[in-house]
């Protein structure tokens, strides 16, 4: 069900500034790209543009074939997962996965049994089973997370945003969630772009990185491309430093696929 | 969970509305017509004695039964509240200059107004006369002590009530006349006795309770009639009525607003209001509510005794009439503007 | 030490010679001359018309700046654009000018000769001196009670949680019903409880606008000044009693609700 997203040419100013400058990118369908830059590089706005919660003032974005300029916030269908997470506070855990499905127009929403029993495998999916009825202040920030992941893997999206996924989370728990989300991915194989600052999250984490500076992309590529022949002098001050092995993307990608085949979501 | 809270809500929002709706559209006191009278502000106690005559004498006279509904303030006040749009069947106010107001502002009615009816169309006057402390402590005996070192006076705003303006032109005609028509001497007595006003009020009564209720000033320059009142409400033990030297003959008018009337189809029963406040019935009523009736025969003999005799001047002689003396002494930048400086 | 046992004793004398005192005077002057003369207060048909004018007011101003209320905080919270200052400084005008003004301004366009005077007269439309008019200046001194309410708590909330219901396929409706009103309402509650305080005792701006005829347009507020000047004091005090109870009806409310709405606020922050 995962589409490919592409970008064209995509300018954002705000007021006077410009926070995206012609930004280009091709993420293809199952792909897990980062999109790595400091602070005011323009990483979230990409990102929100791509969701359709800011509208860009040129370029255009689309999901497989389709132009998604056309395409209302609600007909977008993109999984979002917010930096503090945005859960419905005075929900439970299973009202906040539910909301997508329960909003659906009365012609295509599932019935109560069936958006039950969709909630209680995501609630496998993300380890929370017996979690349902606590309020989202009963639970540790490593929890929220994987509720709010749960919830927009609900409506089955076509792409999977995430903005700063670890951004609130304290090292240990960023660690542990960090593999989770590599074999979840692995698992569900949504086209998945995640924004980060941490140059570490990104190169052990994403198939490919673009970083970007001051509105463009500077590079994108594979972890093993950008630090073996950084195309800029910036990138080469930025990706200093780090020296790790990249999770083998390859291999376990291998693995899942047939994961995908027995426990696929969609089925 | 919320939207059950919101639901609740919602639907008691609806019934407290309902509830209100039913309370608003509850069955009036049921009446074939009704009247508006927009009066002045101590004619409360005399309009309703005189409406409730007057409704049962219309309802055996015509068998219909009719409401007459009452607005009181300060005359110049009401005054400006018609001609703004307060849809007045008939006014029955303090001075002549405030019915001119409505005839030359909003043309509601003929400028001739005051002679279709008896008397100037005034039904019954007063006059203006000092309350004080029962053993009169400050031993105010005229006009000449209200501007004493001191003192403590309560008397309206002229620009809004029409007691006040009298006040005014009583005090004036006194000084005019003490001073030999000396015009700076009268002004200096006018400037002193206004530094001793704390508080002007919109209207008289609001200054009787300042007076009377609240306890606050040594003396009170009042409507004759309400000085009466007074006594009456709050004991002959409490206070005294003073009598000064001279005061103003105070006529209190009454005029049908024209097209009111006709837009309410009321002008027949105005025109009778009106004419049964010159009865006799009428005339007897406000004579007991120490009012002076321009008909004195029909009034009980014992009501007229207590009114006592005082030098009265008038206003068309001492002041040349409600219009002269309404641009000199009241209007924007007038006398009363140039002496009365607020206590800050 | 000192200082302190004398500032919290000082507060107390004050609170009690200004709060509590008047507040006292008005119950013991309503039953001065005994529970008949309190009751026959209320047998008074102008009584009763003004306590139904009074509530029909009310029914009417306070849902109306719910409503208002809810959309100038939503729009001020939820969105930037062009004239947002101007429009919060706006919404706080009620506030910092003088009722009485308020009222005057009314009179000005509808009055008989204001703006609109004309054209009203000409439909045989009555806006000032009767209920219509009455209402207006309610709704317009009462404005901000609502908006300002919550206004600072959706800004504090922020936009992210409506976001997310976007983004999850809710339509606005659905947002603002699911999301937005559950997070705001006992805000919403609380302001809707001093607006409606407000608009049932408002006195300055009605008084200009209320024309003051008996058992028609007068309020319980104007009713109790005509009583109180017709020297019906027990009378006046025993319809203050009213609004006294309303007032005390409201602060009980209003603890509770800022009571359960601090637990409500606490859950938010707490991690």
């Amino acid at each position: 069900m995962s589409v490919s997203v592409t970008v064209r040419n995509l300018e954002k100013t705000f007021n006077q500034f410009s926070a995206l400058r012609g930004i280009s990118l091709e993420v293809n369908s199952g792909e897990l790209v980062a999109l790595l830059g400091p602070s005011g590089s323009g990483k979230t706005t990409l990102l929100r543009c791509i969701a359709g919660l800011e509208y860009q003032n040129n370029g255009s974005v689309f999901f497989g074939d389709i132009n998604a300029d056309q395409l209302s916030l609600r007909e977008r269908r993109i999984g979002f997962v917010f930096q503090q997470y945005a859960l419905f506070k005075h929900m439970n855990v299973a009202d906040n996965i539910a909301f997508g499905l329960r909003a659906k127009r009365r012609a295509i929403r599932p019935t109560e049994s069936a958006i039950r029993l969709r909630v209680e495998e995501l609630l496998n999916l993300i380890q929370l089973s017996g979690l349902e009825l606590r309020y989202p202040s009963q639970l540790s920030g490593g929890q929220r997370q994987r509720v709010a992941l749960a919830r927009a893997l609900a409506i089955e999206p076509r792409v999977l945003l995430l903005d700063e996924p670890f951004g609130a989370l304290d090292a240990k728990v960023r660690k542990d969630l960090r593999r989770w989300l590599r074999e979840l991915h692995a698992r569900t194989g949504h086209t998945t772009l995640f924004v980060t600052h941490d140059q570490d999250e990104a190169f052990e984490l994403a198939d490919r990185v673009a970083i970007l500076n001051n509105g463009l992309i500077e590079q994108i590529g594979t972890p093993s491309q950008i630090l073996g022949y950084p195309k800029t002098k910036f990138i080469a001050d930025f990706v200093d430093g780090i020296n790790l092995k990249p999770l083998k993307a390859e291999n376990i990608r291998n693995n899942v696929i047939e994961l995908r085949a027995t426990s696929s979501p969609q089925g | 969970m919320s939207i059950n809270i919101i639901r609740r809500s919602f639907s008691l929002g609806l019934a407290a509305v309902t509830f209100a709706a039913m309370l608003a559209t509850a069955p009036q006191a049921f009446a074939d017509s009704s009247l508006l009278n927009v009066s002045y502000d101590p004619t409360r106690e005399l309009y309703k004695s005189i409406n409730a005559a007057f409704a049962a004498d219309w309802k055996t006279k015509t068998g219909e039964t009719i409401t007459i509904n009452q607005s009181h303030g300060g005359s110049g006040k009401q005054a400006r509240a018609v001609i703004d749009g307060l849809k007045a069947d008939v006014v029955t106010l303090a001075l002549a200059g405030d019915i001119d107001a409505i005839a030359e502002k909003a043309k509601l009615l003929p400028a001739d107004w005051a002679t279709r009816l008896p008397h100037n169309s005034t039904p019954f006057s007063s006059t203006i006369v000092f309350l004080v402390h029962k053993g009169n402590p400050k031993a105010i005996k005229d006009w000449g002590d209200l501007a004493g070192q001191g003192l403590e006076v309560i008397t309206p705003n002229p620009k809004t009530s029409g007691g006040a303006r009298w006040n005014f032109l009583a005090a004036w005609a006194w000084a005019n006349k003490a001073y030999g028509g000396d015009e700076a001497k009268t002004k200096e007595y006018i400037t002193n006795l206004y530094k001793n006003v704390p508080v002007l009020d919109t209207g008289a009564r609001g200054s009787t309770t300042t007076f009377a209720q609240r306890g606050i000033g040594d003396v009170l320059i009042s409507w004759e009639s309400d000085a009466f009142l007074a006594l009456d409400e709050f004991g002959a033990d409490k206070f005294e009525i003073i009598v000064p030297s001279i005061s103003i003959a105070a006529e209190t008018p009454v005029a049908v607003i024209d097209e009111n009337a006709k837009a309410n189809g009321n002008e027949k029963l105005a025109k009778a209001y009106l004419d049964y406040l010159f009865a006799p019935a009428a005339q007897k009523i406000a004579a007991h509510q120490h009012y002076r009736p321009s008909d004195p025969s029909a009034a009980d003999p014992a009501d007229l005794a207590k009114l006592p005799k005082i030098e009265l001047v008038n206003i068309n002689d001492a002041f040349g009439g409600w219009a002269k003396a309404q641009k000199t002494y009241f209007s924007d930048g007038g006398v009363f503007d140039l002496l009365y400086k607020p206590r800050s | 030490m000192r200082i302190r046992v004398t500032l919290i004793l000082v507060a107390v004398v004050f609170l009690c010679a200004f709060l509590f005192l008047p507040l006292a005077i008005v119950f013991i002057e309503a039953f001065r001359k005994g529970l008949f003369v309190f009751m026959s207060a209320f047998s008074d048909p102008d009584a009763l018309a003004a306590i139904r004018l009074t509530l029909l007011v009310a029914a009417i101003a306070v849902p109306f700046n719910a409503i208002f209320g809810v959309a100038a905080a939503w729009t001020i919270a939820k969105f930037n654009f062009r004239g947002k200052n101007f429009l919060l400084t706006l919404i706080d005008l009620p506030f910092s000018i003088s009722p009485v003004i308020s009222g005057l301004v009314y009179v000005l366009l509808f009055g008989a000769q204001g703006w609109f005077g004309h054209w009203l007269k000409a439909h045989n439309v009555e806006i000032i001196f009767a209920v219509p008019g009455i209402v207006l200046a309610t709704i317009f001194v009462t404005f901000p009670f609502v908006a300002r309410e919550i206004i600072p708590l959706m800004q504090a909330q922020g936009t992210s949680e409506e976001e997310a219901a976007l983004t999850l396929g809710a339509s606005g409706w659905h947002t603002f019903l699911h999301v937005t009103l559950p997070n705001i309402k006992w805000a919403l509650l609380y302001g809707v409880l001093l607006c409606n305080a407000r608009a049932m005792g408002e006195f300055g701006a009605v008084s200009v606008v209320s024309g003051h005829i008996r058992g028609k347009t007068d309020t319980v507020p104007l009713h109790i000044e005509v009583l109180y000047n017709d020297y019906n004091f027990t009378a006046a005090f025993a319809v203050a009693t009213l609004l006294a109870s309303l007032g005390l009806v409201t602060l009980l409310l209003k603890s509770i609700l800022e009571w359960k709405f601090a637990d409500n606020l606490a859950a938010t922050h707490h991690r």
